[in-house]
């Protein structure tokens, strides 16, 4: 009750700043979106303030504790950690946020189309869905990995089609919903032809939704980047990513643990502000949920 | 219900189909595909040799055909890496991650229910805030790299648990020690699962909560445990049982990687090894089986439906 008090209370703004504005005025909102901010900044600028190659090894320097010449210590090749984490974060929010852009669009497209035109297209379309989504997401990924190879940019179709499915799903719903709300007719009746009311009037009422999933898959994408490139199937070294750093760390439980701690962090991290942010958009959209 | 049972079974071998359409061309058409383990160098017999002893001399379409037809029957081919058949390969396996899961999914589904109720009961108070944290945290945390950390603790430093494996070696029948060996894997796997329990338990709890006839229950003097066990529970469950069959498909790939972290020789482990050694027809096997057990188990969610809720008619 008091939400809905608060709404109609606020002064009228522009639709957008107003949806960013109230997640940001959310605390734990705000903290992930900082975050996010922090991260994005370091990985695309830090590289160049960085006085250690990610890549040169040093047989004299190995598996090195922190100190102020080596931040966060060095690797069983004495390469430098933090620069890996940097370098890594580039490739690892890349691949998640890339990832993501593809199964948004599948699956937008997709669902859309299903809700949009019923009858056989639904039929077929929603059909291929329920594939993708009977098979566990980790199989799929790995028979498109073991086919077609681990370039980063096969990764990342590979990733992203791991999630579209479930973009299509609530896409079409929503499709459904309103395609024959009263201003999708009023637009049909003034001959505005298909791709024009999936576009222009129904996706914006879906886009709010689609975000929040979306803002989700984000943190999904950079999981299962990493999980995959940690089974040695995904990125590959010497490029690092947060997943690859961890595959390596393992064989080092013993001598250095403290390997396997940074990069595991680096991804909890931002997986978790994804999710936050995420969960922050669905409580602004819908406050019962 | 006999019919409604028919029509569910028809598509979920639709669906199957169609797994297997999509994964036998997905790896057949790739340029990676079976045809590159053919090595190019050799002579034009030895490598007809080859592509005769892969089959792969015969179109792809007719290959299909040839596949579907041995799979229909149980025959899912030979494994290119180690001779045997693909079917004999997942029976040795399939034990070993169908007593993972299992254990995964009663810890995630009972401590997910438990915490989901505790969250709904106390709404936006500090119990509802600890366990939507330890919520976030399960979805967010990646669930390999706390296998990592739960073996650098219990494992190494404290030495409570082993680190790795089925059983120790040379005590193949002990039941205690292969317990000790679950733990670890099953609780880190069920802790990424329970995310999704614990949100639908509390939405499911507090909906209910709201209704008429939770009122009336209370009203009439029944005891908290009893309206919340016969009242609010029971009608929860419908929606908490969906959520289990949905978390079938993320609880297998989710077992994948664990199942590699902690050296655990089930399915997963077998998935990975053959994607390393490009070993194509295991590829295709592990999916199918995968595939079957995401269909099977969203048939039995549907069933128990009207078992749970009597008003659900299947028609």
């Amino acid at each position: 009750m008091a939400e809905v008090l608060v709404r109609t209370a606020s002064a009228p703004l522009p639709r957008r700043s107003r949806f960013l504005g109230r997640v940001l005025r959310q605390p734990l909102g705000l903290v992930a979106f900082t975050v996010l901010v922090l991260l994005v900044l370091l990985v695309v600028f830090g590289p160049a303030f960085l006085s250690h190659s990610p890549t040169r090894t040093n047989p004299l320097q190995t598996l090195q504790p922190p100190s102020a010449e080596h931040w966060l210590g060095t690797d069983e090749l004495g390469r430098d950690v933090f620069a890996r984490i940097v370098h890594g974060g580039r490739v690892s929010l890349s691949v998640g946020l890339f990832s993501m852009l593809v199964g948004l669009f599948i699956g937008v497209a997709v669902g859309g189309s299903a809700g949009y035109f019923g009858g056989r297209t639904e039929n077929v379309l929603m059909r291929v869905v329920d594939t993708f989504m009977a098979i566990p997401t980790f199989f799929l990924i790995l028979v498109i990995v073991t086919s077609f190879g681990n370039h980063p940019v096969t990764i990342v179709f590979t990733v992203g089609l791991g999630f579209w499915a479930q973009m299509a799903r609530s896409v079409h719903a929503e499709f459904k919903r309103f395609k024959t709300a009263e201003f999708v007719e009023a637009s049909r009746a003034l001959g505005s032809h298909h791709l024009r009311l999936m576009v222009r009037h129904i996706l914006p009422q879906v886009m709010p939704q689609a975000i929040v999933l979306a803002t989700l898959g984000v943190g999904w994408s950079i999981l299962t980047e990493a999980g995959l490139s940690y089974l040695g199937l995904g990125i590959q070294p010497p490029l690092a990513s947060w997943g690859n750093m961890l595959q390596n760390a393992q064989a080092y439980l013993f001598r250095a643990p403290v390997l396997a701690v940074w990069p595991g962090l680096f991804i909890a991290i931002t997986v978790l502000a994804f999710n936050v942010l995420g969960n922050a958009l669905r409580d602004v959209l819908d406050p019962r949920g | 219900m006999t019919q409604y049972l028919v029509r569910r079974l028809g598509q979920g071998l639709v669906v199957l189909f169609l797994v297997s359409l999509l994964t036998f061309f997905l790896i057949n058409l790739a340029p990676g595909g079976p045809s590159s383990l053919v090595d190019i160098s050799t002579t034009v017999a030895e490598r007809n040799a080859r592509y005769a002893l892969y089959g792969l001399d015969r179109p792809v379409h007719e290959r299909y055909v040839a596949w579907l037809g041995g799979a229909v029957t149980g025959d899912l081919g030979t494994s290119i890496n180690q001779g045997l058949p693909v079917s004999r390969l997942l029976m040795q396996r399939l034990g070993a991650t169908v007593v993972l899961a299992l254990t995964a999914l009663v810890l995630a589904a009972g401590f997910g229910v438990l915490l989901g109720i505790v969250a709904a009961m106390n709404p936006n108070r500090w119990p509802d805030h600890v366990v939507s944290t330890v919520a976030t945290l399960g979805m967010s945390v990646p669930n390999f790299w706390l296998g990592i950390i739960a073996i650098i603790v219990f494992a190494v430093e404290l030495r409570w648990l082993p680190a790795s494996g089925i059983v120790s070696i040379g005590r193949g029948a002990d039941l205690i020690d292969r317990l000790r060996h679950l733990v670890l894997p099953a609780s880190v796997l069920a802790f990424g699962l329970m995310p999704n329990v614990v949100r639908v338990t509390r939405s499911a709890v507090l909906e209910t909560k709201a209704t008429d006839y939770v009122r009336t229950a209370r009203s009439k003097g029944l005891p908290d445990g009893k309206v919340m066990r016969k009242h609010m529970l029971r009608n929860a469950l419908v929606p908490i049982t969906a959520m289990i069959g949905l978390i079938t498909t993320v609880l297998f790939s989710g077992s994948v990687v664990i199942e590699s972290v902690f050296g655990y020789a089930g399915i997963g482990r077998l998935a990975i090894e053959a994607a390393n050694g490009r070993d194509y027809p295991v590829i295709l096997g592990v999916t199918m089986l995968a595939g079957t057990v995401v269909v099977v188990v969203n048939l039995v969610v549907d069933m128990l439906y009207a078992v749970i809720d009597p008003r659900i008619r299947h028609g």
